[in-house]
C-alpha cells in the first residue's frame, strides 16, 4: 500500500535523486580521465560531466586536496537539499545515513588527539556530512567514560556507546574497538529501522545493510590476526543482521587465519565469488576491491526499484565510491604513477 | 536577398589557413557570421587539441572577471553596459587583458584581505567592549556567592550532572566551602547559538564545578561589511583551582569562544574600556580609507568589466573554433571545413582577405568547394520580420533542405486563421496598440537588453502579434462584433413590417398573459429584397434576434469547412512543388494526382456544394436549376447529402411531387415530398455523385500500391530508383521492399483518413469564435450592462469606474490573454497538423553558424 502514496511525499526527491544519479560519471568519462597527463587535463574534462564547474572559481594550480573538498562540498549540498526537503520517515532514514560518518568524525579526532595533532587541522579532514555541535570539543574527552558523558550523550550516537562506556584511558585498540562497536550498534539500529519501515525500502535497504554488516565482520576477522584481541572481544564486535547470522558469524569467530576465514564465506554463494580471485599475486584484486565492486552492484540494482528510500542511500554511496575514484585517479596523475591508475571501481 | 521558399544551396568548404593569420581569419568569420565549421577532431578530448593552453588562460581569465564582477556587485556598484559590436582582440592582447585583470584581482585580494583582517580587529575590540560592558553586571557580588554555592554543592556530589559508568568520586569534606574570594573567573564571548550546548557541556565536562552565567549582545556589523549584526552571548565562567583552568580554555576553543582576560578591579576596568574605546575610533578611521580605496578600485573595474568579458569570451571562441581544424602534416597552416551560403561565398573571401591583412601575413588563405553526399544545413536569410514565422514553423521541425518552407504563406494564413478564432474587434485594437507599441519602442526595447524570458517570447512575436491584431480587426467587422456589440454602420438591411397598433395591442396582450411574446420578421416582408445584403460582415439586426445563435453556428461552421479545406488543398499542391523539384514523376502521377483526386471529389465538392447553396436557396419559392424549390424548409442539408452520397442510398429527384411549380404559383405543404431536404437538389446529381465516389474511393488503392511496385520493378530490373521517400533521406542504403511498402501504406492511411479528421478538426474554428463571443458577451450582461442599469445620477458614474475597471482587467486578462494564448494555440495546431502534413518534411538540420553576435546574446541570457 505504502506505494500508492510514495509521490504524495516522496515523490519529488526520488526524482530528484534519479537525476542526480544520471549525473555519475560513465566509463566513456573515466576512459577520459585516465588519460589525463596533469590534473589541469582532468579540469577540463570534468567540466564537461555533471559536475561542470564545480572547479571554476579554484584560483592557482588546483591540487588533489582541493579536488576533495569541492566533491565533498557538492556532495554536501545535494544531500542538504534533500534533507532540508524531506518528510517524515525519510528525513530520519537520511539522517541515519549521517550517523555512519559521525562515527567515523569521532574515531578520527580521537586518534588524532591521541597521536597530538593540531584539532584544528584534525577537523578538517572530518566528513562535513558527519559534523556535529560538539565535534570540536572532543579531544578534552580522555575516557569513553567522559566521551560520552559529555560528548556523545546529546548526539544519537547515544545509544550506541552505551556498551563501550569504561574508566579505561583511550588507546589506538579501544578506538578501534569503539569504532567497531558504534558501528556494530548502528548498523543493527539501521537494519532495524528498514525492516520497520517495510515494502521495498525493507527489501532492499536489508540487503545492502546485511552485506555491510558481513563486510564488517570479515574485515574485522581478517584484520585482528596477530594482534591482541581476543576471539571473544572479536566476536562481541560482529553486527548481526547479515547473511553470515548466526552460522557464519561463530565459524569466523574460530577462525585463525585468511583460509579458515575463506572456508567460512564459501558456504554462501554471494561471497564465495568474491573470495575467488583475490589474492596477494600481482594483477589480482584485493578483497577490499571486490567487496567495493560488489557494494557498487548492490546500490546500482537498488534503481531497479521505484518507491523505496534505498535509492537515497545507494546514491550516497555511490558518489562516495566516485569520490575516491576521482580522488584515486587525480593522485595517481599528480603522483606520476600511472601504472596503478586503472585500479579505480566502476560504477556501472 | 535570399528567399524563404527555399532554403539557400550550401557549399561544403576547404579553407587552408596559415597558423599565423588562422586566428585573425576566424575572428572576421565570427564578425560575419556566416559559416559553420565541423569537428574536425572530435574523436579527441578536450585537453588533447591544440590550443588547449590558450583555452585555459580564457577559463583562468574568465574566473578572474568573474571574481571581479562578483565583488562589484556585491559592493553595489554599477556595472557599465558594453557594446556587443566591439572588435575581437588580437592575439597580443590577449597578454595584456591577462597582466591587467591579474594586477586587479591581485589588488582586490590585497585589499579584502587587509580588510578582512581590520574588520576582524574591530569586531574582537567590539566584544572586549561589549565583555566590558556587561561584565559589570555578571560580576556582582551576588553572582560570586552563588558559584560558590553551586560549585561546593557539586564538589560534595550533591549536584552535578548524572554520570554514567563513573564510580562517583567522594571528595575531601576539608576543601568544602571555599570562600569566594578563591574562585577565579574567565569572560568571553560565544556564538548565541552554541550558547546552550557550551553551557551543557561544560556542566557536564567539569561535573558542574564551573559556575556559567550569561549575557546576549548584539556585535554590530564592521563598516564596510556587508553582513549583518551578529548575535553573541557574553559569559562568565567561575571556578577554582589551576588544573579546570586548563580544560576550560580547551573547552573555550572546542566552541570558538573567544576568552577576554578581563581585570577583577573595577578601576583597572575602566582604564581598559577608556583604551579599548580609543582604540575602536582609531580602527574606524583606518578602516574607512581601506573601504574607500577599494570603492576606488571597484568603480574602475565596474566600468569595463563587462567590455573585458564580451572580449574573453570572443578570444575563447575563436581558440574553441581553432580547436575543430585539423593540422597539416607540415605543421604551417590549419585545414578547415566548414558551411558556407554559396551565395555568400564572395564575403567570406572578403572576411579572409581582410584577416589576412590584419594579422599581416602574406599567403593568403586558400578556399576550395568539396564535393560531398552529406545533407547540408538549412538555412534561410530572415528578418526581423520574417524570423517571427519561421520560428512557429521550426519550432515543429527544420525545413529538409531545399525543401518548400512553410513560412512564406504561414505569414498570411496564420493570423488570418487565429482571428477566425478571436474575431473581435474591439479585442484585435487592444493587441494591435499593444504590438505596435513593442514596434515603436522596438530599438529602445532591444538596447534595454530584458532578460525576462516571458516578455521576450512576446516581443519576439511582435511582427506575429501585431498581425493578429489586424487580422482580428477584420474578422471582428466581418462578425460585427465590437466588444460583443454589433454596430450598424450601413444601415441594417430588415425593417420592422408591424404597425404601431399591432406592437401595442402585442404588448397589452404579453402583460395581460404573463407571457413573453416574440415578433418574427419573416424574411419576405422584412427584408429588404431590392437593396441585397449588408454590403459587409454580418447584419447588425442579429445582434438582437433570439435566434442569432442558430443563424451564426451554421454559417462560422460552414465557413471553417471551405477555409479548412482551402488550406488543406494548398498544401496538397504544395507537395506538387517538392515533387517536381526532386524530378521524380512517380510521386506526381501515383502519390500527388490521387491524393488531389480524393480531396476534390469529396471535399472540395462539399465546399461547392455549400457556395452554391449560400447562392441560390433561400426563402422564396422558386426554379432553381429547373427543379421548383418551395421554401425555406426544403433547402437541402448538406451534412446528410455528404452520408447518403457514401451510402449510395437512393433518393427522389426534386422538392415536390411531378417536380414541377404550382399552377397558381403558391406553394403548397401536401405537394411536397416527404423529407424534402434529404432529396436529390441538381438533375443528375445522383450519376454525379456515383462517379466522384468511384475515383475517390479507387485513387486510395492507387497510392498505396503504384509507388512501391513500380520502385520493386526498377530494383529487380537494376535500375536507380525513381522517387524520394517522400519525407526522409533518399533512399540510401539498401533497397527494402518490406520497408518502401509499409512507409507507403502508413502515409497513405495518413491521408485518406486525415483528410476526414483533419476537415472536423477545422471545426475549432468556429468553436473557438463561438466561445469567445459568448465570453464576452456574457462579460458585457454581467458587468458593464449591469453597471449602466443600477444606479442613475452621480452615484452611477461613480459605479460606472468600478465596474469598468473589472470590466477591463477582465477584457484584458480573460479574453484577450488567455484566450489569445488558446486561439494562437489551436492556430498553431492547425498549421504543424493540418497543413504541413500535406507536403512538409521537417527533418533537416538547422545551419548553426560560429557568430559572436550569437554567443554573446546567449551569454547575456537575450537567446538560448
Amino acid at each position: 500500500m505504502g506505494e500508492f502514496f510514495f509521490n504524495i511525499d516522496h515523490g519529488y526527491l526520488e526524482a530528484l535523486i534519479r537525476g542526480f544519479k544520471g549525473g555519475i560519471l560513465t566509463q566513456s568519462d573515466y576512459a577520459n580521465l585516465v588519460q589525463c597527463e596533469t590534473l589541469e587535463d582532468l579540469k577540463l574534462h570534468i567540466q564537461s560531466t555533471d559536475y561542470g564547474n564545480f572547479l571554476a572559481n579554484e584560483p592557482g594550480a588546483i591540487t588533489v586536496g582541493v579536488i576533495d573538498e569541492r566533491l565533498k562540498e557538492k556532495l554536501v549540498t545535494e544531500f542538504t537539499h534533500l534533507r532540508n526537503n524531506a518528510l517524515e520517515p525519510l528525513a530520519t532514514f537520511l539522517d541515519y545515513i549521517t550517523y555512519a560518518y559521525m562515527i567515523d568524525n569521532i574515531v578520527l579526532l580521537i586518534t588524532g588527539t591521541l597521536h597530538q595533532r593540531p584539532i584544528a587541522e584534525l577537523i578538517s579532514k572530518c566528513h562535513p556530512l558527519g559534523s556535529f555541535e560538539q565535534m570540536e570539543a572532543i579531544h578534552i574527552a580522555s575516557t569513553p567514560a567522559e566521551l560520552y558523558n559529555a560528548v556523545l550523550v546529546d548526539t544519537p550516537l547515544a545509544n550506541y556507546f552505551v556498551d563501550c562506556i569504561n574508566e579505561q584511558d583511550l588507546d589506538e585498540m579501544n578506538v578501534e574497538i569503539i569504532r567497531n562497536t558504534l558501528y556494530k550498534a548502528y548498523i543493527e539500529d539501521f537494519y532495524k529501522f528498514c525492516e520497520n519501515l517495510g515494502g521495498k525500502t525493507a527489501e532492499v535497504m536489508c540487503e545492502i545493510l546485511a552485506f555491510e554488516a558481513d563486510r564488517r565482520a570479515i574485515i574485522i576477522t581478517i584484520n585482528s590476526f596477530d594482534t591482541e584481541l581476543s576471539k571473544d572481544d572479536r566476536e562481541k564486535l560482529y553486527p548481526r543482521c547479515g547473511k553470515l547470522y548466526p552460522e557464519g558469524l561463530v565459524g569466523l569467530a574460530r577462525a585463525d587465519d585468511y583460509e579458515q576465514v575463506k572456508q567460512v564465506c564459501e558456504w554462501y554463494g554471494d561471497y564465495k565469488a568474491l573470495f575467488e580471485g583475490t589474492g596477494p599475486n600481482p594483477g589480482d584484486k584485493t578483497l577490499e576491491d571486490k567487496f567495493f565492486e560488489h557494494e557498487v552492484k548492490l546500490n546500482v540494482h537498488s534503481y531497479l526499484h521505484q518507491f523505496h528510500f534505498g535509492v537515497f542511500y545507494a546514491f550516497i554511496k555511490l558518489k562516495e565510491q566516485e569520490m575516491r575514484n576521482v580522488i584515486w585517479i587525480a593522485e595517481c596523475i599528480s603522483q606520476r604513477h600511472r601504472s596503478k591508475i586503472d585500479n579505480y571501481i566502476p560504477i556501472l | 536577398m535570399g528567399s524563404i521558399f527555399r532554403s539557400e544551396y550550401m557549399s561544403l568548404c576547404q579553407v587552408f589557413l596559415q597558423t599565423d593569420s588562422a586566428y585573425a581569419c576566424v575572428a572576421e568569420l565570427g564578425e560575419l557570421g556566416l559559416a559553420q565549421f565541423r569537428d574536425l577532431n572530435a574523436e579527441a578530448s578536450t585537453y588533447q587539441r591544440k590550443f588547449v593552453n590558450e583555452v585555459r588562460r580564457c577559463d583562468e581569465m574568465e574566473r578572474k572577471l568573474r571574481y571581479i564582477e562578483e565583488e562589484v556587485t556585491k559592493n553595489e556598484i554599477q556595472v557599465d553596459d558594453a557594446s556587443f559590436h566591439i572588435k575581437a582582440p588580437q592575439p597580443k592582447e590577449m597578454g595584456e587583458l591577462e597582466a591587467n585583470l591579474e594586477k586587479i584581482e591581485d589588488e582586490l585580494l590585497q585589499i579584502n584581505s587587509n580588510t578582512k583582517t581590520l574588520q576582524r580587529n574591530y569586531t574582537q575590540l567590539m566584544e572586549m567592549k561589549a565583555v566590558l560592558d556587561k561584565v559589570k553586571l555578571l560580576l556582582d557580588s551576588d553572582a560570586r556567592a552563588q558559584a560558590a554555592m553551586s560549585i561546593s554543592e557539586a564538589s560534595r556530589g550533591e549536584a552535578g550532572p548524572i554520570q554514567v559508568g563513573v564510580a562517583p568520586k567522594f571528595v575531601d569534606f576539608e576543601k568544602e566551602n571555599r570562600g569566594d574570594t578563591e574562585l577565579k573567573f574567565i569572560t568571553g564571548v560565544i556564538d548565541l547559538a552554541k550558547t546552550s550546548a557550551f553551557e551543557r557541556f561544560m556542566w557536564r565536562m567539569c561535573r558542574g564545578k564551573v559556575y556559567v552565567r550569561t549575557m546576549n549582545v548584539e556585535i554590530p556589523p564592521p563598516l564596510g561589511s556587508l553582513d549583518p549584526a551578529t548575535f553573541k552571548s557574553v559569559f562568565i565562567l567561575f571556578f577554582s583551582g589551576e588544573a579546570l583552568s586548563g580544560k576550560v580554555k580547551k573547552i573555550c576553543a572546542g566552541f570558538h569562544a573567544e576568552i577576554y582576560n578581563c581585570p577583577d578591579n573595577v578601576v583597572e576596568r575602566a582604564q581598559l574600556g577608556t583604551k579599548v574605546q580609543m582604540q575602536v575610533e582609531d580602527m574606524k578611521s583606518v578602516l574607512g580609507k581601506t573601504i574607500d580605496h577599494r570603492q576606488r578600485v571597484l568603480h574602475a573595474a565596474g566600468k569595463n568589466v563587462k567590455l573585458w568579458s564580451y572580449k574573453v569570451l570572443k578570444i575563447k571562441s575563436i581558440f574553441h573554433t581553432l580547436n575543430m581544424f585539423s593540422i597539416d602534416v607540415t605543421q604551417k597552416c590549419l585545414i578547415a571545413e566548414c558551411w558556407v551560403p554559396t551565395v555568400d561565398l564572395p564575403q567570406i573571401n572578403d572576411a579572409l582577405r581582410a584577416g589576412t591583412a590584419m594579422s599581416g601575413a602574406t599567403v593568403m588563405p586558400v578556399l576550395n568547394e568539396m564535393e560531398t553526399h552529406e545533407t547540408p544545413p538549412t538555412y534561410f536569410k530572415l528578418n526581423k520580420f520574417t524570423i517571427g514565422f519561421q520560428n512557429i514553423v521550426d519550432a515543429y521541425g527544420i525545413a529538409n533542405y531545399r525543401e518548400v518552407n512553410p513560412a512564406p504563406w504561414t505569414i498570411i494564413t496564420f493570423p488570418f486563421i487565429f482571428a477566425c478564432m478571436f474575431g473581435d474587434a474591439g479585442h484585435g485594437i487592444v493587441m494591435l496598440i499593444a504590438a505596435g507599441l513593442f514596434l515603436v519602442f522596438e530599438k529602445r526595447i532591444i538596447e534595454a537588453k530584458v532578460k525576462d524570458e516571458i516578455f521576450n517570447t512576446f516581443f519576439g512575436g511582435r511582427y506575429v502579434i501585431f498581425l493578429m491584431g489586424l487580422f482580428s480587426i477584420y474578422t471582428g467587422v466581418l462578425y460585427n462584433d465590437f466588444y460583443s456589440k454589433s454596430i450598424n454602420i450601413f444601415g441594417s438591411q430588415w425593417l420592422n413590417p408591424y404597425t404601431m397598433a399591432e406592437l401595442n395591442g402585442t404588448e397589452v396582450l404579453g402583460a395581460n398573459s404573463d407571457q413573453d411574446l416574440d415578433f418574427t420578421f419573416s424574411p419576405n416582408e422584412a427584408f429588404k429584397h431590392s437593396e441585397g445584403p449588408y454590403p459587409f460582415g454580418l447584419d447588425p439586426v442579429w445582434n438582437l434576434a433570439k435566434n442569432r445563435l442558430n443563424f451564426l453556428n451554421p454559417m462560422k461552421m460552414k465557413m471553417s469547412i471551405c477555409i479548412g479545406i482551402s488550406q488543406m488543398f494548398f498544401g496538397v499542391v504544395l507537395s506538387l512543388l517538392n515533387h517536381t523539384y526532386n524530378r521524380s514523376a512517380i510521386d506526381i502521377f501515383f502519390v500527388f494526382i490521387p491524393q488531389m483526386l480524393f480531396l476534390c471529389c469529396i471535399f472540395v465538392y462539399l465546399c461547392i456544394q455549400v457556395i452554391i447553396k449560400w447562392i441560390f436557396f433561400w426563402a422564396e419559392p422558386k426554379m432553381i436549376f429547373g427543379q421548383y424549390y418551395p421554401g425555406s424548409n426544403c433547402a437541402p442539408s448538406l451534412l446528410i447529402g455528404l452520408i447518403n452520397m457514401f451510402m449510395m442510398k437512393s433518393r427522389e429527384v426534386g422538392f415536390v411531387k411531378g417536380n414541377h411549380a404550382p399552377a397558381d404559383g403558391i406553394p403548397k405543404v401536401e405537394d411536397q415530398l416527404d423529407q424534402c431536404y434529404l432529396q436529390l437538389w441538381y438533375p443528375g446529381q445522383g450519376t454525379a455523385e456515383m462517379i466522384l465516389l468511384a475515383i475517390a474511393v479507387i485513387s486510395i488503392p492507387v497510392m498505396l500500391l503504384v509507388k512501391p511496385l513500380v520502385q520493386l520493378a526498377q530494383h529487380k530490373a537494376g535500375k536507380p530508383i525513381s522517387g524520394g521517400h517522400g519525407h526522409g533521406g533518399e533512399g540510401d542504403g539498401e533497397f527494402n521492399f518490406g520497408d518502401v511498402m509499409v512507409y507507403q501504406a502508413i502515409h497513405t492511411i495518413e491521408f485518406a483518413l486525415g483528410c476526414i479528421s483533419h476537415t472536423a478538426s477545422y471545426l475549432r474554428l468556429w468553436a473557438l469564435s463561438l466561445a469567445h463571443a459568448q465570453l464576452s458577451e456574457v462579460l458585457w450582461d454581467m458587468l458593464l450592462h449591469m453597471g449602466l442599469t443600477m444606479m442613475t445620477g452621480y452615484g452611477g458614474a461613480a459605479l460606472m469606474f468600478v465596474f469598468f475597471s473589472i470590466f477591463a482587467m477582465l477584457s484584458v486578462g480573460i479574453l484577450i490573454l488567455m484566450e489569445g494564448l488558446s486561439a494562437f494555440l489551436h492556430a498553431l495546431r492547425l498549421h504543424w497538423v493540418e497543413f504541413q502534413s500535406k507536403f512538409y518534411g521537417g527533418t533537416g538540420i538547422q545551419f548553426e553558424p560560429f557568430a559572436f553576435m550569437k554567443l554573446l546574446r546567449q551569454s547575456e541570457g537575450l537567446e538560448d
